[in-house]
């Protein structure tokens, strides 16, 4: 099935991109997302079998992938928005589209992946359909971050193979490498821990640029910078728990072993060095979309150390990935208006929206009240766990140590949103040229909403299926 | 006679740190090229045709003939000649490499494993380090690409070290990736020189806030 779909999705890339209409677009993009969704609800119905030797419908992929095919809805409306704004060239909004299909579709594949060379070949796929997305309306800076992350990405997609052949070495046949997840995790208990660790400690470097985790963060976060809003909605969401996905099939084999403690400290140390960083960087930044490029490595970081608790804090970590995807794609949504209303991105150039635009600015602020964890934020609910988990397993220092972290970014985070809200309207406003769609606040407004339903009351759906991931560390 | 492939290869890798010719960093990963195609043929004539073949076109076609035309082709179109730029005196690169080939040599020997073919991880490890350094001591995208490469390289040997045949459609898929990404790369470095006119890294710090 997913081979079928991963078949459908190219050919409909390539139709797109060699028959540049609006409608062929239009058609293809939609369809698209119903084939998504339709895979999501098909893999949802197969849970637990295999779709073949290299893909495997799992609880995790389809957590994810579902909150894909969500997200993938909005994408469609926004990207039509800023084909209208910026773009205006039908050959270029084809290759946009075209190259959304292959990401999206590169995504899922890493989400379904049972052979951890398959989710290599598929990260790399995505690594060179961002690129080419940053860079898609040829501009100079974009160009630059197009470059940085391709090639920052390829060296550590290389760092991450080489944890691969470490770890084939222990896949205890010298006949074929048997490089399946469940065969690895299998036969964990009889690696050697050195070589064990070192496979961890190089795919986590490598996989960090598509974490958005310390050390391989800073191309990724130069790429959110100037990718445009739709395109960073999945790159911050979806791209990000791809990376999860990849480094947690890892750690469910590293889990199997005595090693197990040792990989947490490991995801504790990267995980309060990827928030520390972020901490201090957003002291320095000037555009709204390097803070929530900052603000992504943040919640990342707090989902490495809520798995490096263990037991306690996987429930509290995947949660809180599910709801941070719901969250940020909203916000960049949002972002799309506010960048197109002030022609900007930089801070200094925006003020005065709580007056120019009533609902966007309510949407945003809901957006911002989401994203730092404050009530009735869903968040607010992962993060308590998290806090939890930490306290309860006796991490009372890291837990201080991250509260008061938290504090300095929700102070930082405040007083950039309060500039954009309530600051004197810049001289460089034109209001003749602000537009904006009537409806383009519906979906964030339904993301933020959600997110607050599912914090309070979470479906049974939803609890099973994180129920379901856990089980797969045991 | 897999033991003087070897010790060529790392002959190149040191030799990667002596030259300043753009032309020559090419040369040189044709060799490598060649050099992992007489070591692939060697060690994995028992495998299945088909996945010989494969390892075979990947090295000889893809590794020491594609890619060096391909970068050639960069080369003459942006009017690349010397390289001057290196942070660090070719002297010190040379002791810093030769350091990393002792210090792989001396650590793949504590290692106690049957699977691994230490002849072959010595330098593979080498290759991936001094590949990593040749990236750090180069301020221009052209030698990152070349540094990228060494590191592709080091990898493939790595893979041949490990001993493990893998599945075929896997190691295609490999293959076209590894390919794809340089052909990609390649595009990009053409254009930004055409944009900043320049191949330095100094020049691109746009982004910073």
């Amino acid at each position: 099935m997913i081979f079928i779909f991963l078949g459908i999705a190219l050919t409909l890339s390539i139709l797109i991109s060699l028959f540049p209409n609006r409608i062929v677009f239009a058609t293809g993009s939609f369809f698209y997302v119903l084939l998504h969704a339709t895979l999501t609800v098909y893999s949802y119905n197969k849970l637990g079998i295999y779709d073949s030797v290299y893909l495997r419908f799992d609880s995790l992929a389809v957590l994810l992938n579902a909150l894909l095919s969500i997200l993938l809805i909005p994408t469609i409306f926004h990207a039509n928005l800023y084909f209208r704004r910026y773009v205006k060239d039908v050959r270029k909004e084809a290759q946009f589209v075209s190259a959304m299909i292959i990401l999206a579709s590169a995504i899922s594949s890493v989400y379904y992946a049972e052979n951890i060379v398959v989710m290599w070949v598929s990260i790399e796929i995505t690594t060179l359909a961002v690129s080419f997305l940053i860079y898609h309306n040829r501009y100079e800076t974009p160009l630059e971050a197009a470059w940085k992350y391709l090639f920052l990405s390829s060296v550590g997609i290389a760092i991450a193979f080489l944890g691969i052949l470490i770890l084939a070495t222990q896949s205890a046949s010298s006949e074929s490498a048997n490089l399946s997840v469940s065969y690895l995790a299998s036969v964990a208990s009889q690696m050697d821990p050195f070589f064990l660790k070192t496979a961890f400690i190089l795919i986590l470097t490598g996989y960090s640029v598509k974490l958005n985790v310390f050390p391989l963060f800073a191309a990724t976060i130069d790429a959110k910078t100037v990718a445009p809003s739709p395109v960073n909605a999945i790159i911050s969401t979806a791209l990000v728990n791809a990376g999860f996905v990849a480094v947690f099939r890892v750690y469910s084999i590293v889990n199997q072993t005595e090693t197990n403690s040792w990989a947490q400290n490991v995801l504790l140390i990267t995980g309060l060095i990827s928030i520390s960083l972020a901490t201090i960087q957003l002291f320095r930044i000037k555009r709204y979309k390097r803070m929530f490029a900052f603000s992504s490595m943040e919640h990342v970081a707090l989902i490495l150390i809520a798995l490096s608790v263990g037991k306690a804090g996987y429930y509290a970590a995947l949660l809180h990935l599910v709801f941070h995807t719901l969250v940020k794609g909203g916000l960049f949504f949002q972002f799309g208006q506010v960048r197109a209303f002030f022609h900007s991105g930089w801070i200094k150039d925006s003020g005065g929206y709580f007056v120019l635009n009533g609902t966007g600015s309510l949407a945003f602020l809901l957006g911002i009240l989401s994203i730092l964890a404050i009530p009735p934020s869903g968040l607010f609910i992962s993060e308590f766990l998290i806090f939890k988990a930490l306290f309860s397993g006796g991490y009372l220092v890291v837990g201080i140590f991250v509260l008061a972290l938290l504090t300095v970014i929700i102070y930082v985070i405040v007083s950039k949103t309060m500039h954009l809200l309530f600051a004197e309207i810049p001289a460089t406003f034109k209001p003749e040229a602000a537009f904006v769609n009537r409806f383009e606040s519906v979906s964030q407004f339904i993301l933020f909403a959600a997110v607050i339903y599912l914090g309070f009351n979470p479906p049974n759906v939803l609890t099973q299926l994180i129920h379901q991931t856990i089980q797969l560390l045991n | 006679m897999v033991i003087v492939l070897i010790v060529m290869f790392a002959a190149t890798l040191v030799y990667f740190f002596l030259s300043e010719r753009v032309s020559n960093f090419i040369w040189l990963l044709a060799v490598q090229g060649v050099i992992l195609f007489g070591i692939a043929f060697n060690n994995l004539l028992h495998i299945q045709p088909l996945g010989l073949i494969l390892i075979l076109l990947e090295t000889l076609i893809v590794k020491a003939i594609v890619i060096p035309w391909f970068l050639n082709r960069l080369r003459q179109k942006n009017e690349l000649k010397r390289v001057h730029e290196s942070q660090i005196p070719v002297f010190y690169s040379l002791i810093i490499i030769s350091a990393i080939l002792i210090g792989s040599f001396l650590l793949s020997y504590t290692i106690d494993n049957e699977i691994i073919q230490l002849r072959f991880f010595t330098v593979a490890l080498a290759t991936v380090i001094g590949g990593m350094y040749f990236i750090v001591i180069h301020k221009n995208i052209f030698s990152h690409l070349v540094g990228f490469l060494i590191i592709e390289n080091g990898t493939f040997l790595l893979s041949l070290a490990v001993g493990g045949e893998m599945p075929f459609l896997v190691s295609l898929a490999v293959l076209l990736d590894v390919l794809i990404a340089v052909l990609v790369i390649g595009v990009f470095l053409n254009k930004v020189k055409d944009t900043f006119d320049t191949i330095s890294v100094s020049k691109l710090n746009k982004l910073k806030d």
